[in-house]
């Protein structure tokens, strides 16, 4: 986790926390752990304090100490090209968790930053790695969430149209909506949508028009940040993809 | 809705009391200073971050005039030196720049007005200049679908000019009439040859303008009901597609241009009351659709057909068919509205010149709305726009229950139900026929920050 000095710590006093209350148990990180094992777990984790939108939990070029799991808000990941384009990797829902791509390098690949009034978890990580052969259970979750990344990933790589990306993005994002006790066809987004274009990697106005042209064929409405899925079927088909 | 067949005078002198004209709410008096230039930029970003950002309106405001016409309560400018109105040009140039540069290019212009003032104050080869400084810093629209109009003073245009303001892309204008009464003319200032405006509206149609409006008011000076039948009489022959009449509000405290104005001359209550329903009268007879404020409309007018569709608009240029747009104000003065805010610039034009020289957006106050303003907002659009109001609609959007919010309101209503302006049903208000002549009245009682009595006396009279 970054320190600055002009920053206010993200990790006030030592917060403990409990998994075992914690809303987001049967997503995030320790849900397959027994109640003793959970206690054990909840040693290597801090709760942050509130982070503001606009603010980094990571830069580029950080230290591995933490990876981060969301508690509330949402985060977008970004890297900066040699033009000094922003280019958007991914976006986070609290259950989710952010910072796998530094365990390869000892070093964070990309800059993280919270789109709302946010917080996490942090969870340091050599306790983690040294948690994870101490417990089978937490080494198969660990593996499963990594595994389900590359799989998005290796599916957005593919060579897909715009109506396609679109319509990739909001069934996915509907299904973890859904999975977080959220409404599956209606949510509201933090991300603009030049973070969106930028994640799909489309123009900025071709993701409107596409959106647009979406809302006038009745499968989606959209009211400023606002979007309510009609014809989630209809949209489904569109993203040829099975959640 | 249409309009009420019989003219109810008593209810109009009950109800006509003074009232905000709900261009937009929360109105004017709400603005203040402690929403500045940084702010309005905050909102201006975030209009580009929605998924589908609005399209933009743009009013840019001209506001010098050649002569005085005593009964004016626009901020204008009266003068003859073109180094000031160069001048102003060269910062409007910039102002068009800074503005432009906040908002993605991608947002088509589907609306444009020149207001003033008298924006045919300046040549054509000026208002081309400013056409083209917008098409550089906006994304103007060449759709037939666009709406972009200028006001035009017929004292200062040839049938010529009109071709040419068709050319350089303008496809309607709004025809400043008044009265073709001459002692009315006299009395106002506004010496205005009664063929010459009938014969531009003619070369505007010729020059495939889409629709031509007209300007007309009542309660002027030495105006009577047969006065003014007369001149509306000549206006009909030419069957402009819109007729709008205004009310001429006599407020010589506020507006000095009205002190040449004697006092002896304007009508009285009661001769206003019998100018009012004699118009809407004959408007109606003669096969106009009355819009709600001081709006008419042919039948087959854009405005008609989206107020029979209920996507009729309120903005601060009146009615409008467009769906919400993101409006751009430009020049001294002018008011915008983008994101949940509504901004003004600099009223004084040293003031607001000042401020683009130093490379500041030139904005004077404003104001963010809140989550109540935003509900609020809703309510009174539906009232003025659709004259309905279905509970569960705002229900929805603002997850509130309507009859435990609104409470006090719907009570005070109830004078009005009374009365038959509106019905209050378990699901919604509708406005009566009766209701449509006083939609002020109705809309007053949800407007948070009207205290009775009080920040009343600043507005001119509903009717």
């Amino acid at each position: 986790m970054r320190s600055n000095s002009q920053q206010k710590p993200y990790f006030p006093e030592r917060a403990q926390v409990a998994c075992s209350q914690c809303g987001l148990g049967k997503l995030c990180l320790p849900r397959t752990l027994d109640p003793e094992a959970t206690e054990q777990f909840e040693y290597i984790v801090n709760k942050s304090r509130s982070i503001q939108p606009g603010e980094h939990i990571f830069r580029a070029g950080d230290e591995l100490n933490c990876i981060a799991a969301v508690r509330a808000g949402c985060f977008k990941s970004y890297l900066i090209d040699k033009d000094g384009e922003e280019q958007v990797l991914g976006f986070y829902l609290p259950g989710e968790i952010i910072g796998f791509d530094a365990i390869h390098g000892k070093t964070h690949n990309a800059n993280v930053v919270a789109l709302d009034t946010s917080s996490i978890c942090g969870i340091r990580f050599d306790s983690l790695t040294e948690m994870a052969r101490q417990l089978p259970e937490l080494q198969e979750e660990l593996f499963r969430v990594m595994s389900f990344h590359i799989a998005e990933l290796e599916a957005s790589a593919a060579d897909l149209s715009a109506e396609e990306r679109v319509a990739r993005l909001l069934c996915s994002l509907s299904v973890r909506f859904q999975r977080r006790g959220y409404s599956q066809t209606e949510f509201n987004l933090s991300m603009s949508r030049r973070d969106i274009a930028s994640n799909l990697r489309l123009a900025t106005e071709t993701t409107s028009r596409v959106l647009a042209r979406f809302q006038s064929a009745g499968i989606i409405k959209v009211n400023r940040k606002k979007v309510s899925i009609l014809e989630f079927e209809k949209l489904r088909k569109l993203a040829r993809r099975d959640p | 809705m249409s309009i009420s067949k019989s003219f109810p005078t008593e209810l109009v002198t009950k109800y006509g009391l003074a009232g905000p004209r709900y261009t937009s709410y929360p109105t004017a008096l709400q603005f203040h200073e402690g929403f500045d230039a940084e702010a309005y930029r905050r909102h201006a970003q975030r209009s580009n971050d929605d998924l589908i950002p609005l399209p933009l309106s743009l009013y840019v405001h001209l506001p010098f005039c050649e002569s005085l016409c005593y009964y004016c309560a626009c901020n204008k400018k009266v003068t003859r030196n073109s180094a000031l109105t160069e001048s102003y040009l060269q910062s409007l140039d910039r102002e068009i720049e800074m503005q432009g540069g906040l908002f993605d290019r991608d947002r088509q212009v589907c609306q444009l007005h020149f207001g003033g003032g008298t924006p045919t104050y300046y040549g054509d080869k000026q208002l081309k200049h400013i056409m083209e400084k917008l098409s550089e810093y906006f994304f103007l629209s060449h759709s037939s679908t666009r709406e972009y109009s200028i006001e035009i003073d017929p004292r200062t245009v040839s049938e010529d000019r009109i071709v040419y303001l068709a050319d350089i892309g303008l496809n309607r204008v709004s025809m400043g009439i008044q009265d073709f009464d001459p002692a009315v003319q006299k009395a106002v200032n506004r010496i205005q040859d009664e063929g010459k405006t009938l014969g531009l509206i003619h070369a505007a149609r010729k020059a495939g303008f889409n629709s031509v409006s007209v300007d007309l008011i009542y309660g002027l000076p030495l105006q009577t009901a047969k006065s003014f039948e007369t001149t509306i009489d000549s206006v009909l022959t030419a069957r402009p597609d819109r007729i709008s009449v205004y009310n001429y509000a006599h407020l010589p405290h506020l507006f000095p241009a009205q002190r040449m104005i004697s006092t002896d001359d304007v009508p009285t209550p009661e001769v206003r009351l019998e100018l009012l329903a004699s118009t809407i009268s004959k408007l109606v007879d003669v096969g106009y659709v009355y819009i709600g404020m001081d709006h008419f409309a042919l039948p087959d007018d854009d405005l008609s057909v989206a107020m029979r569709n209920g996507t009729l608009q309120r903005n601060f240029q009146g009615y409008s068919t467009y769906h919400d747009t993101d409006l751009v104000g430009l020049g001294v003065s002018a008011i915008g509205k983008v994101g949940n805010s509504c901004v003004q610039n600099q009223k004084d034009i040293r003031d607001w010149q000042g401020l683009i020289n130093d490379d500041k957006l030139p904005v004077w106050r404003g104001i963010g709305f809140s989550g109540e303003d935003r509900l609020r907002r809703e309510i009174i659009s539906a009232i003025m726009c659709q004259g309905q109001l279905k509970f569960s609609e705002i229900e929805q959007e603002f997850g509130i229950d309507f009859g435990d919010h609104f409470a006090l309101e719907l009570d005070s209503l109830r004078p009005l139900q009374d009365d038959g302006l509106v019905e209050i049903s378990e699901d919604d208000i509708e406005v009566t026929p009766v209701g449509l002549l006083l939609l002020r009245a109705i809309a007053m009682k949800f407007d948070e920050y009207l205290i009775e009595n009080d920040s009343a006396k600043a507005y001119s009279k509903v009717i």
